[in-house]
């Protein structure tokens, strides 16, 4: 088979039609959303009134982004199986909110989680914290646009940087019409449609291609493996050492925990009972759609083995499968899915930046503002990040999912154990945070291959992830916290009873005990032991 | 009781988390133990490839649902022993 220099669809009316019937269900959907928009409730939280399996679709939703859709099977594609375990793990974003700390701010009935910082330690750190948010916002919205670039590409066979600007037009399009963090039934109704999109057409893909599994296309693919393990035999091999394997807990379980519009998704539940119940609902969906994405990936490395074609846009995999094997308007549904996931998840970055420098920030600065004015204000810096990740994603990295992974790795090295140690120890303090997440942010940044390339730790795609450096920044950061806390308390510093109370309160109990939750042994033990992984990380890769 | 729905609190905390972590890093285990990489196939793969990718699905709903059914349980215990708290002490509800 000869490979087209690009992959487009032919018939773009048809496409046109698709995408757009559908995106008109979307805008419908959102501008039904801003007309029940009534209160900040409405705006931010759905009005507190969302059920479980809504909520647990919507959850699922605003964390399957175009790293889902599109990024996953372009790195199995290099990879192959290691980037399937190292994906799998992400299912554990939202059930870890919900156990560690989300329960406890819908008692809050807290927007982000920058309100909890703010009431735990003060403002000053709600600042710090509010604006690494906002910095890896940018980076997640950075991986969206390279996505939605390339989709709009084989969409309208035009060049990416004019398919850059179509996916800007389009996200502001979707904004102004009313496509809100509230609009929680528009983002449960996009992941059914991402699911679907997902996961039927490949049942048609795999047709083509000979499995008698079509019918499930998530996990009947086992007839294919002898086919796959004779053209690659290492397809299936663990490749990498134990090292490689655990440094995903720190830079890639523990970052995604502290991502301010995943949290609100845990707030926005009608109640703590029904929160829990919406991670099974979460769970379940994102696990389809997950399973879809490796049977994709799989495809992909089948394809190029049997065809000897090799993508030179791996993120386009997803696509360029349904255009090679599917009708014309199968592909253009598979389009339309991915389009969905870009500017839903697109949406939720932006709306996150906006509130933090709007309501978070601002509400710090200048409490005295008009909330209209902060609110405008907001708006203005959701602009300008969105110009930021725009002029970036002009410059693309290899795959869409670099500057997302790097992300992670960077919010659980300054504001994860602010916020899990915030809700577990009475001890933790205002200025150790300060200090850890400050220190430990910076040395992310400066050890990563993407500003200093002479000072990086690690190397090749573990280091442009952020893999080998949050390896050491992010256990750092956690004993930092812990050590420093310990110090400053003891110079006299130490957290106010106000700043006590709140972590009983928000467990639950209608009374204050200083012994709850103010162990003195444990937080030593985290302490050297985050040590000791830090020291392991700065070992050679 | 506050005493004792309080260390329940903790302790089905660093359960679930244990649970979820074996079901999110089951390839891990795999890595750490290579023996187990030779246990055969299932439903056509590579027991290696097939399990993480069952318990990151399905086993993490069944946690969830273990999780859902005692922490609820637990909030209910909370909310009784702040009750009672508030009937010893003499003191009404909100």
């Amino acid at each position: 088979m000869q490979p087209p220099q690009v992959y487009v669809i032919t018939e773009l009316w048809t496409a046109i039609i698709i995408v757009g019937g559908m995106f008109a269900l979307f805008y419908l959907m959102g501008w039904i959303g801003l007309k029940q928009t009534t209160s900040t409730d409405d705006l931010y939280a759905a009005g507190f009134k969302v059920g479980a399996l809504v909520n647990g679709l919507a959850m699922a939703s605003t964390w399957a982004s175009l790293a889902t859709f599109l990024g996953v099977s372009a790195l199995i594609l290099k990879l192959q199986v290691p980037f399937v375990y190292l994906w799998l793990q992400w299912a554990l974003s939202i059930p870890l909110i919900t156990l560690l700390y989300g329960t406890s701010m819908r008692r809050m009935k807290a927007y982000t989680p920058c309100t909890f910082i703010k009431a735990r330690y003060g403002n000053p750190s709600t600042i710090v914290i509010a604006c690494w948010m906002i910095l890896v916002m940018v980076m997640y919205a950075l991986g969206q646009l390279i996505g939605l670039g390339q989709t709009f590409e084989i969409l309208f066979a035009v060049k990416y940087e004019t398919a850059l600007i179509i996916s800007g037009i389009v996200v502001i399009g979707y904004m102004v019409a009313g496509g809100m963090m509230g609009a929680t039934y528009n983002a449960a109704f996009q992941m059914v449609v991402m699911t679907l999109t997902m996961i039927v057409p490949m049942g048609w893909v795999m047709k083509v291609m000979g499995s008698s599994g079509w019918w499930m296309p998530p996990l009947a693919y086992g007839d294919m493996v002898p086919s796959m393990l004779k053209m690659i035999p290492t397809f299936f091999d663990t490749k990498y050492d134990f090292r490689w394997y655990f440094s995903l807990i720190p830079a890639f379980t523990l970052g995604p925990v502290a991502l301010p519009h995943l949290a609100a998704r845990v707030f926005t539940s009608a109640s703590l009972k029904s929160a829990r119940w919406a991670v099974v609902w979460f769970l379940f969906f994102l696990g389809a759609l997950f399973s879809g994405t490796y049977v994709v990936g799989f495809a992909g490395n089948f394809f190029q083995a049997t065809t000897g074609i090799v993508i030179k846009k791996p993120d386009q995999i997803t696509l360029i499968l349904q255009l090679v094997y599917s009708p014309q308007w199968v592909a253009a549904f598979v389009l339309a899915g991915a389009i969905a996931a870009g500017v839903s998840t697109l949406n939720g970055n932006l709306m996150a930046i906006a509130a933090l420098a709007g309501s978070d920030i601002l509400g710090i600065i200048a409490p005295q503002m008009d909330a209209k004015k902060r609110l405008r204000i907001g708006f203005v810096v959701l602009a300008i990040g969105g110009l930021v990740a725009m002029i970036l994603s002009f410059n693309p990295p290899t795959f869409l999912v670099t500057s997302i992974l790097w992300a992670f790795g960077l919010l659980a090295s300054t504001a994860t154990p602010g916020i899990l140690l915030g809700v577990w120890w009475k001890q933790a303090n205002k200025y150790a945070l300060l200090v850890s997440s400050t220190i430990c942010g910076a040395m992310f940044i400066i050890i990563s291959p993407h500003v200093i390339k002479s000072i990086v730790i690690g190397k090749g795609l573990p280091a442009a992830l952020g893999m080998s450096g949050g390896l050491v920044t992010i256990p750092l950061s956690f004993s930092l916290f812990i050590i420093l806390s310990i110090i400053f308390n003891k110079m006299g510093y130490a957290p106010s009873q106000e700043e006590k109370a709140v972590l009983d309160r928000i467990h639950g109990w209608n009374d204050y005990r200083e012994d709850r939750y103010n162990g003195k042994v444990w937080p030593w033990v985290v302490a050297v032991v985050c040590l000791v992984i830090s020291w392991w990380g700065l070992q050679p890769w | 009781m506050k005493e004792k729905a309080y260390k329940k609190e903790i302790l089905v905390t660093i359960v679930f988390i244990i649970f979820y972590m074996l079901m999110g890093h089951t390839a891990s285990l795999f890595v750490l133990f290579p023996g187990l990489q030779g246990l055969g196939e299932m439903w056509g793969f590579p027991i290696h490839y097939i399990i993480p990718v069952l318990t990151g699905w399905f086993g993490m709903v069944i946690v969830a649902i273990f999780a859902a059914i005692v922490c609820n349980k637990l909030d209910d215990e909370i909310e009784a022993a702040n009750r009672a708290d508030e009937a010893a002490s003499g003191k009404g509800g909100e």
